[in-house]
């Protein structure tokens, strides 16, 4: 064992035990990080991000039906099925460039192993997602500001991509990357493609006509315009 | 040291992009007909794709353009200058022969255009986010936020692709101070015929009050560094 860098997988035991099924997956990615990572280096691997990803999509539409309760309608399953399709696509548009500037930084990680790290970062921000759907929840039924609403799931998001950012930055350095420039360059594009996505495919909380948006928009325009409304809507109240 | 190998297999362009320079050497020194065909595949496939992004704002038929313009810029550069920099890398003091200087940067061109083609899922989810292209689109922030976003990409592409030749001639010369002068030697004449065809080969991006085309009428009216001359006289007023 080097006396630098990074405790090798699987020196500990417990490290090495099989992940049979979702259930120990998610205690896995919790509690055993190491262990997941261990796992996404042996042969078979594809059967485990399979089930990482088909967790991480069940959650985010749990997460959904939940966002959805601020409008109720069809926004019940609209939202739903924007949240977990747009995860799944950020995920894939990000994955070439994933895979991209770990080659560049000397990583010997295959293509099914940074996969497997970005079903982790997918499972662990998702199951954190539940965790915060119960506060989601009832803030959505005590308040009818968009704004508010939207800042809240935003900043939940932030917090649960940060905790699968950690588990994946920790995935790269034990694949001998000699740098972690291109990781930082990578998380800092898959922020920005995550947050376009919700422009993208909106409204998610808020409702509308049609399921698409008819206008394109860039994020920051996006958030300007839903703020000059909550600005606008106060200053009417107040004047009430 | 390795073996030459003549081994081929998927994890290889990952190796290329690692860059190894040791690995990376020893399959210049051999003639593999599969990897030139997997190298010409990935040019092919990147640039292919990051071109498509590139033209899909303008019209789908200027996605299809492109695709096929922005690789055949990078295979007729290559082409072009093989004789050249097989010339070039002697007289400037690397004793490779032809086949290993046209490999070497064949190389770094799949190594540009795999970078090149992992970005342009991100570059199309960019295109679709912008508004329709118009001559309003285009003075507004989108155009040069797409505009912004290439030069970035490209560069960062390019100079990955140059700094992994730079070590494999350092590898295959013995001396920095060799591959340096190499380097910038083929630099200087692959950027002198690159830049011409891509005159000759515009429209990329494309622009709202003109046609879809594959060419311009005037695509072989005049050159690349004649039109900047003027641009720069005109900069300086003496038009």
């Amino acid at each position: 064992m080097p006396a630098w860098g990074p405790r090798p997988l699987g020196d500990d035991p417990a490290e090495r035990a099989a992940i049979p099924n979702v259930i120990v997956a998610i205690e896995a990615i919790l509690r055993q990080p190491r262990r997941m990572m261990f796992q996404l280096r042996q042969p078979g691997a594809g059967r485990l991000i399979a089930a990482m990803i088909f967790v991480s999509v069940v959650c985010s539409l749990i997460y959904g039906v939940v966002a959805g309760t601020f409008s109720g309608g069809t926004q019940l399953w609209a939202a739903p099925v924007k949240i977990a399709a747009g995860l799944m696509i950020s995920a894939l548009i990000c994955l070439p460039s994933l895979y991209i500037f770990t080659c560049l930084s000397g990583s010997q990680a295959r293509l099914v192993e940074v996969s497997g790290l970005l079903a982790g970062l997918l499972l662990l921000m998702t199951i954190l997602l539940i965790g915060f759907a119960p506060v989601a929840w009832i803030f959505s039924q005590s308040t009818e500001s968009l704004a508010w609403m939207g800042t809240l799931h935003l900043v939940f998001w932030l917090v649960a991509t940060l905790f699968g950012l950690r588990y994946l930055a920790n995935g790269f350095s034990h694949s001998n990357a000699r740098s972690m420039a291109g990781f930082y360059t990578w998380v800092v594009i898959f922020l920005l493609v995550a947050i376009q996505m919700t422009t993208a495919l909106r409204p998610i909380l808020g409702t509308s006509e049609t399921f698409f948006p008819t206008e394109k928009k860039f994020f920051l325009s996006h958030w300007g315009d839903c703020l000059n409304l909550w600005d606008g809507g106060l200053k009417s109240r107040s004047r009430e | 040291m390795h073996p030459p190998s003549r081994k081929l297999n998927s994890h290889e362009i990952g190796a290329l992009l690692r860059g190894d320079p040791e690995i990376i050497a020893n399959w210049t020194r051999q003639w593999c007909p599969r990897r030139f065909v997997l190298h010409v595949f990935v040019i092919i496939m990147g640039a292919g794709l990051y071109g498509a992004a590139m033209g899909w704002w303008r019209d789908p038929e200027q996605a299809l353009y492109v695709a096929i313009k922005f690789p055949l810029i990078i295979l007729l550069t290559t082409a072009g200058n093989a004789l050249l920099n097989a010339m070039l890398a002697p007289l400037l003091g690397l004793n490779i022969p032809f086949r290993q200087s046209f490999s070497a940067i064949l190389m770094s061109f799949t190594v540009t255009a795999a970078i090149l083609g992992a970005f342009s899922p991100l570059l199309a989810f960019l295109v679709w986010n912008a508004p329709p292209m118009s001559p309003e689109a285009v003075s507004g922030p989108a155009y040069n936020l797409i505009k912004l976003t290439h030069v970035v990409v490209i560069a960062f592409a390019g100079v990955t692709g140059n700094a992994r030749l730079f070590q494999l001639l350092a590898q295959l010369g013995g001396s920095r101070m060799v591959a340096r002068r190499v380097l910038l030697a083929w630099l200087g004449v692959n950027l002198f015929l690159g830049s011409q065809l891509s005159w000759i080969l515009r429209p990329f991006i494309g622009a709202p009050t003109l046609p879809v085309e594959f060419f311009r009428a005037a695509a072989l009216h005049g050159n690349f560094y004649e039109n900047v001359f003027h641009s720069l006289l005109q900069i300086l007023q003496f038009d």
